[in-house]
């Protein structure tokens, strides 16, 4: 694994399991593996590094994560669902890139945003974690621009 | 005392979030604002008497800093005690907004460390509900 991925993990699980409160996983099992894709966000930033974070999310846990970061049993309306998965990626995206440069450098972030197409055009992701919730999963994708 | 508390930022859940961590901590409140943007902050600041300010850096419209620095420079709010509530990691950065005499909390953060970051701020003593806490220290937001 690379410090890229290392960094990636790190500040992911993190954030699952200190914002969502949910236990995390470093392998998958088949189940989590299958799961399909839910909803994904994606974060842009630019910075000493340009690009954007995106976070897929797979087998219906999101209801459970925002009640989790609400302290409600019920799960809250879709809207801040979808929003507590903004707000995800934006806790993963704010830790992880100064991770990666070193702690003087500034990023600036825009307002993560809900992505219906996932594909990328085929590009591959940078640096990539990909971790167990409950019965599914979170990839963690971090796409560097060229010119970064 | 009570403290009017304005909390500002583009995450609905953030702010339900912030705002329930705030009536955990049994600080003596009195109303509590929401806004989306810097610049709906700054239109509650202009319409309502606001005793602390909790306020994101990264959000649409107009940004937490920009926020900020309309208020140091406006005299009817220079003095407005402000936290801000951010992911934002760069040492560098945090120095700038400390600069202008903010606090400073990272998210996550825990209720503990909001609610002291606000005593520290305002001198305003509280208690905490006495089922408000966990032995270990209740939520990590």
């Amino acid at each position: 694994m690379s410090q890229m991925e290392t960094a990636l993990r790190q500040a992911a699980v993190m954030t699952f399991e200190e914002l969502g409160f949910l236990f995390t996983t470093p392998e998958l099992n088949e189940q989590q593996r299958n799961a399909p894709v839910d909803a994904a966000v994606s974060v842009a930033f630019n910075g000493p590094l340009r690009g954007h974070l995106m976070v897929q999310v797979s087998g219906d846990w999101l209801p459970t994560l925002a009640a989790n970061m609400l302290g409600e049993d019920e799960p809250p309306p879709p809207g801040l669902q979808h929003d507590a998965l903004r707000e995800i990626a934006n806790v993963i995206c704010g830790n992880v890139l100064p991770a990666i440069t070193g702690s003087r450098e500034v990023f600036y972030l825009s307002p993560p945003q809900i992505v219906e197409d996932t594909t990328q055009n085929g590009k591959p992701p940078t640096a990539a974690a990909h971790i167990g919730l409950e019965g599914g999963r979170a990839d963690v994708l971090l796409f560097l621009d060229e010119s970064s | 005392m009570a403290l009017n508390v304005l909390v500002v930022d583009d995450s609905a859940i953030m702010r339900r979030m912030i705002i329930k961590t705030l009536r955990l901590s049994g600080l003596p409140l009195g109303e509590i604002y929401e806004a989306g943007n810097g610049q709906e902050g700054l239109q509650i600041l202009h319409d309502h008497w606001i005793d602390l300010a909790l306020v994101d850096i990264n959000m649409p419209v107009m940004n937490g800093e920009e926020m900020i620095n309309q208020v140091r420079a406006n005299p009817e709010t220079a003095d407005l005690p402000i936290a801000v509530v951010s992911t934002e990691s760069s040492e560098m950065r945090i120095e700038m907004l400390q600069q202008k005499g903010v606090e400073f909390v990272h998210k996550p953060f825990t209720p503990e460390s909001l609610s002291q970051t606000i005593v520290k701020m305002t001198g305003v003593n509280h208690e905490p509900d006495g089922d408000s806490a966990s032995p270990s220290g209740g939520y990590d937001f």
